[in-house]
Order: structure tokens, then sequence, then C-alpha cells
């Protein structure tokens, strides 16, 4: 069971659609783990919806209805009802292999790591996987910005507490830290690292051009 | 989950009339079923479309969110979301799928959308709902009528301008803690933060 959980403002930003994709990712890896949190991710949801009821109403064009169903008439192949696909986490879908078979490049001593960031083109984050060795430990660091990590397999302890599979712990400039892999599997974690400031500028938001 | 959960989520979900209608379409493709979703939700849909910037493609975008719910509504589960809900989600994935499409000049995606924001009902493992989840919608509308207008003004701008808490706060001229405090009351309020460890 995990027992670190993102923060209600995340989940809202996640349920918003306003997180870029390599965060939206970490927080699903976490949803597909969590009851507790796909239950508020439902709710919050739920006040997208109620937002959405409460705002004024835009008429649509007079053609629209009718376009639509020319649409579904004329290319039945492409409006068929949707077929349920065989569940695949987003994780195996993303790297297509065995998260410890990947092409892993050893760093310092303990640690492994690989940079996944070219799966998220346009997103000017850093994306990485890090692997600790069972038992071993990782240098003393700080972080620059914000740094969101999912634990994936294994658990790492620091002076914070003990950060188990499907953790959820976001960390900062503040937050010295030095992890020791606890348990007798690796622990392997995803990160994303905020962009340096230039590249994010006064939060442009990657995904969306059309923010005024 | 029990059926002491199902029982009375059935009553109350089969009042959701937006869920029937879903339901008529998805299994019989029951086209006035569907205008009449499409005279409810597409005027919503264009709304969410110009208040979030994308005024030029808001026509494209109703369009697009129809055909989704045209192509889905054979997996809306009602015991899952409610109906506007389902929708709500709908239009969120389909926005940001217009996006990324836009902004990649290869088709390839690593992972797609719904990878990432998923579609209540899409997950076959997920047990069915409790009635907490039903009743959210009916809660949510109670409890946003005794918020202060401050708080609302806040949610509004992240659900349908897409704002990061941030840019509310710069627009607002009001500081980043003051933003996120507003939420934090509101969200607690509609209870969502049950117990937030890490804030």
């Amino acid at each position: 069971m995990t027992r670190h959980h993102p923060d209600s403002l995340s989940l809202m930003e996640y349920s918003a659609g306003n997180l870029t994709e390599p965060h939206a990712l970490c927080i699903r890896l976490h949803l597909e783990q969590c009851p507790h949190c796909r239950s508020r991710v439902d709710t919050l949801n739920s006040l997208g919806a109620v937002m959405m009821e409460q705002q004024p109403k835009v008429t649509v064009s007079d053609s629209s209805f009718e376009q639509l169903m020319a649409r579904i008439d004329s290319a039945p192949q492409d409006t068929s009802p949707v077929v349920q696909a065989p569940r695949l986490s987003p994780l195996q879908k993303l790297l297509g292999q065995d998260i410890n078979e990947l092409p892993w490049k050893r760093q310092l001593g303990d640690v492994s790591v690989l940079d996944i960031s070219e799966k998220f083109p346009g997103q000017g984050e850093r994306v990485v996987l890090q692997k600790l060795v069972a038992g071993g430990k990782a240098p003393a660091h700080t972080h620059r910005g914000d740094e969101t990590t999912i634990v994936l397999q294994g658990a790492f302890a620091d002076q914070k507490g003990v950060f188990n599979q499907w953790d959820f712990v976001v960390l900062n400039e503040q937050d010295e830290h030095r992890p020791v892999a606890v348990g007798c599997e690796d622990c392997i974690t995803l990160s994303v690292l905020s962009a340096p400031v230039k590249l994010t500028g006064t939060f442009t938001r990657m995904l969306n051009p059309f923010i005024r | 989950m029990t059926t002491l959960d199902q029982q009375p989520a059935k009553a109350e979900g089969r009042k959701d009339p937006w869920g029937v209608l879903l339901e008529k379409v998805g299994k019989h493709q029951d086209r006035a079923a569907y205008h009449a979703l499409f005279e409810h939700f597409a005027p919503q849909i264009k709304y969410y479309a110009i208040s979030n910037g994308m005024a030029s493609h808001a026509e494209e975008l109703v369009q697009e969110v129809f055909i989704s719910i045209w192509r889905r509504s054979c997996l809306y589960d009602w015991r899952k979301a409610a109906a506007s809900t389902w929708i709500f989600t709908i239009a969120r994935n389909q926005r940001i799928d217009m996006l990324r499409k836009m902004q990649r000049t290869s088709a390839e995606m690593a992972v797609e959308t719904e990878d990432l924001w998923q579609i209540p009902g899409d997950n076959e493992d997920e047990p069915v709902t409790s009635l907490h989840r039903l009743m959210s919608e009916r809660r949510i509308r109670e409890s946003l009528s005794q918020l202060p207008e401050e708080q609302i003004t806040v949610i509004a701008k992240v659900y349908m301008e897409h704002k990061s808490h941030q840019m509310v706060a710069d627009e607002l001229q009001i500081p980043l803690g003051t933003v996120k405090s507003r939420v934090r009351l509101a969200l607690n309020k509609l209870k969502v933060i049950l117990q937030d460890q890490n804030v």
C-alpha cells in the first residue's frame, strides 16, 4: 500500500488536464495502484464537469450536428465503436520491455540511470529512470528546481522516511538527501526534473501554445 | 465492491438522464439520444474550448469530442462515473490530444493521451464504484454554492482556462500562496483533501 500521495493541488492540475505529459505519467502510475487517490480524482473530474456546466453556453453552428452525422455515415471505420484493448500499463507501453533489462548506464557507485526525455518531445523536462542497487547508497545531493519522483520497484529510505513502490514524492532545492535502497530488490524510480528556468520562462505551459 | 455499495448507487445512478441517453447510444447507436446529448453538451464544450484559448478550433473540438462520445459510449458504465463527468474527461482528453497533434510533426507518440489521462470506466480491473462517486456531482453542486466567489474564480481558471496556480496568481495579482490556500479551502469543502500527507 502506498503511503506517500500526490497533494490535492497536483491532482487538481491533473484532473484539469494542465500537467505536462511526464508529470501526468507520474500521477497516472500512482493512480493505477492507489484507490484512495483514484477516488479523489473521480471527485475532481466531477468538479470539472460541474464547472463546465456552470459556465456560459455558446451556440454551436446550425450545421454542426449534421456534419457529425455525415462523418459517422461516410467513414464508418473511423467512427466505429472502440474495442477495449488488452490492458497494458502505460509504463510497459512506454518502455516496451522489462524495466530491469533496460540499457542502464552505470553512473556513480551504486546508481544507474537512463534518460528517457526523448519519449516526451516538446515537454521541456528531463525524464529519467534511476536505479539504486539493493542495499546501495546514492551520494548526498540536492535538487535543482522541483523533482517529482515515483517509485516503480523496490523502496528507498532517506531522512524523511521510507518510500515504497508507487509512492509519490516531490523534492526541491531545500531537500538534501542521501537515499538508500532498502529491501532485497533494486530500487527503481522515475523522476521528472523541471527544466532550467530559462526554458520554462514565466510558467509557459509547454503543452499549450494558445495560452495568452 | 460489495452489493451493499451497489444498491443505493443503482437507485441514484439511474436518475441521471444523460447516463441513460449515453447507454442508448452505446447499445443501439440511438441517434435521437445522441442528438439530445449534443444539444445539451455541445454548447458547454464550445465554451470550454473558447475559454481555454482555442476559439478558432472550438467547433472542431466539439466535433472531435462527439465523435469520441459516439465511439466510446459502448464503454460507458454509469456505475463508474456520472455522464457529465465522463463527458468532461473526454472533452479534456480531446483538447490535450488536439494540442499534442498540432505540436508534433511526427505522428508517432510514445504514449497516447488516454494512457496518461484515463477515461473513467476504461479500466476493466477497476472495482465497480461506490455510492460516493455517483453522489459526488450533486454534493459538489451543493458545496460550490456555499463557497466564496474568490475560491470559485480560482477553480474556474484552473479548469476552464487551463491556468496553473502561478498563472492565476499573476493574473489576479495575488501571491501564489493565496491562490493555493483558496484552492485548498475549496477542496477541503469538497472533501478532496482527506489525508494529504505531503502538503
